[in-house]
């Protein structure tokens, strides 16, 4: 029974959550309001599996936030340049693998701890982001087309969640059934070990962090359409609760580590409180200390790996 | 015209107010202007007996519309967005009209979606501290710039005051500093002036700053640097107890700025949602997308007592 719980707690905390505001918040469980709350969820839970991906690889990538940006301005830069869409969101993706693969190649050929080199990354794209636009946001006249990528709907589902549904499924079989994925597991958890048999470690986290970046870059795009803008900080937000939506995935399923179900579990989690607590009523700064308490209690519960990861050296 | 609009509002306004509810949502309430705002319309709100609900976006677009959807999930009365992001928003204040929830925006721009803007005509307000910037210094001698391009409304006084300048060839721009956006923007504004001090020492009467904070900043920089009142001409624009205080006070170099209403647009956008959550119609308070408020410019001639308003 407490291994169940051990395992299974957050996630029935989560459920817990749901029948909570079910029962006390009005229009909680209303059907427009659960796709608003999954819509929602969708940015933070596909740029979260990213992060998931780096510290299953072993490193932390503090970029994504900027990275998912800087994919939004440079798509939405196209865009009003009039390039076709194909290009355009081609260009984001792009520009969010090199730089995520440009993390990995710090961290393992030049050794810099991924706490530093991604955070060093991430400051250059910031720049770059201004840089690409002069600190004014892209706004309106996008094509109706790549408007639908994050604000359209089949039947009746945002199309939001049906990305995010692919992004959770691709993940999981990649870590759970393909060699690769199980060998950049290998690499998290035990790097030397995995290293004397065989596994390419440093490759493994090249991919990690690359991988980081390729779905760091398909939030912003998403974002950007969702939105209709594109501005140099419009993923900000994401850095502290992607990593928040993380560590609380920590605590279940797979307890003290990123698991892509746990990762949208915490994102559910985060995503149900807000929405909840504004139905209620509470008002902004109790959402903030709320989540601020989760945070701590996430990672108290499932700071084991994080703290190995942080304060680790590289090899 | 900001009498007959109260007048209008105070006929106009109906009783259902203290059964209703209001959902206000700040784009940033960290930055003081969003929150001087946001706080005036929701103690406005709560006088007048409705129920308020107090969002704050952090800055984030994203968050910023998840909470606008949450506000329509919920079925409030009327949305009051604070400085909002109201083009990035389009489809929510869409889904809003569809609703038929009135939105009132304060210092937001215009929305085909949403009653109407509540807003000063930054325009106007980049013209007024320019033309007495200008007149200050007599239309000679030698000028810095501390730009802010990350706002509409700073980019616009910015804009207006090169316009200025363009026309006035006795006054040079001897340096120019653009703030990064950032957290740090103090940090970012005192390396850069401390740097254009440093090099245009003697060469300048006048720093033009694109808001008050930036003007803070750079009053502190002058006096740790032994400038005292009437070596420099330093403006800004916003206005508040902070703006007004430095004004007042003999030792500070601060000297003009452009006071913003931002409480009176607050609790007029609260007027304003009373009147139409009773039925009345915008073109019933305003015609046009915007309801304009007067900004003020307040110099030592008219600075008001410590806790005044110069309105």
């Amino acid at each position: 029974m407490p291994d169940f719980i051990r395992r299974y707690g957050t996630a029935m905390a989560c459920v817990l959550l749901f029948a909570i505001m079910g029962l006390t918040a009005d229009n909680f469980l209303n059907p427009y309001n659960l796709l608003s709350i999954f819509k929602h969820v969708s940015f933070l839970t596909i740029i979260s599996l990213g992060f998931t991906l780096a510290l299953a690889s072993g490193e932390l990538d503090l970029s994504f936030a900027h990275i998912a940006s800087f994919a939004s301005v440079c798509t939405a830069s196209l865009l009003f340049g009039g390039y076709p869409i194909v290009v355009a969101v081609a260009t984001g993706l792009s520009c969010g693998a090199l730089l995520g693969v440009a993390n990995g190649l710090i961290v393992t050929q030049l050794k810099i701890p991924s706490l530093i080199a991604t955070l060093a990354v991430s400051t250059i794209v910031n720049g770059l982001s201004f840089l690409v636009t002069g600190g004014v946001a892209f706004v309106g006249r996008l094509d109706k087309a790549f408007l639908f990528l994050g604000r359209g709907s089949l039947f009746t589902i945002p199309v939001m969640i049906l990305w995010m549904m692919i992004a959770v499924v691709a993940c999981l079989y990649f870590l759970k059934q393909t060699r690769t994925g199980i060998h950049l597991v290998c690499t998290g958890e035990a790097e030397e070990p995995s290293r004397l048999a065989g596994v390419a470690t440093r490759r493994m986290k090249v991919l990690g962090l690359g991988l980081s970046g390729l779905l760091a870059a398909i939030t912003g795009i998403l974002l950007t359409s969702s939105l209709s803008s594109a501005s140099p900080t419009i993923a900000g937000e994401y850095l502290m609760t992607g990593i928040a939506a993380v560590l609380l995935g920590m605590t279940t399923i797979e307890p003290g580590k990123p698991n892509v179900i746990g990762t949208l579990i915490g994102a559910l989690i985060i995503g149900a409180l807000r929405n909840g607590l504004t139905l209620l009523g509470a008002q902004y700064y109790v959402q903030d200390i709320v989540l601020g308490i989760i945070i701590i209690a996430s990672v108290s519960l499932s700071a084991t790996r994080f703290k190995k990861v942080v304060f680790s050296a590289p090899r | 015209m900001k009498l007959r609009l109260l007048v209008l509002l105070a006929l106009i306004m109906p009783v259902i107010a203290w059964s209703a509810e209001i959902g206000i949502i700040a784009f940033q309430m960290s930055a003081d202007t969003h929150a001087r705002t946001a706080n005036a319309a929701l103690g406005e709100a709560e006088a007048q007996g409705f129920k308020v609900t107090l969002l704050n976006s952090e800055g984030s677009v994203p968050k910023h519309a998840e909470q606008l959807d949450t506000l329509i999930q919920k079925g409030v009365d009327g949305i009051i967005l604070a400085m909002g992001k109201t083009q990035e928003l389009d489809a929510q204040l869409e889904a809003a009209k569809q609703k038929g929830i009135p939105v009132v925006t304060v210092m937001s721009g215009a929305s085909p979606h949403t009653a109407f803007d509540v807003n000063v005509n930054e325009a106007a307000v980049g013209a007024q501290i320019g033309m007495h910037l200008l007149g200050m210094m007599d239309y000679q001698g030698g000028l810095m710039m501390q730009r802010y391009e990350g706002h509409g409304g700073t980019r616009m006084r910015g804009r207006i005051l090169d316009v200025i300048l363009e026309q006035n060839t006795g006054v040079n721009l001897v340096g120019s500093h653009t703030m990064a956006k950032t957290k740090s923007w103090r940090e970012d504004v005192r390396a850069g002036m401390e740097a254009l001090i440093l090099k245009n020492r003697g060469n300048f009467e006048a720093i033009w700053t694109s808001f008050d904070g930036q003007a803070f900043v750079i009053d502190d920089l002058l006096r740790e640097q032994g400038f005292k009142r009437g070596d420099i001409i330093l403006t800004g624009v916003d206005g508040g107890q902070e703006a007004f205080a430095r004004i007042r006070d003999p030792e500070s170099l601060f000297t003009a700025t452009v006071a913003i209403p931002f409480e009176v647009m607050g609790r007029a956008a609260v007027n304003s949602i009373a009147s139409l959550a009773g039925g009345a119609a915008p073109e019933d308070i305003v015609a046009g997308p915007f309801l304009y408020m007067d900004a003020v410019l307040v110099d030592s001639a008219n600075v008001p007592a410590e806790g005044q308003w110069p309105w």
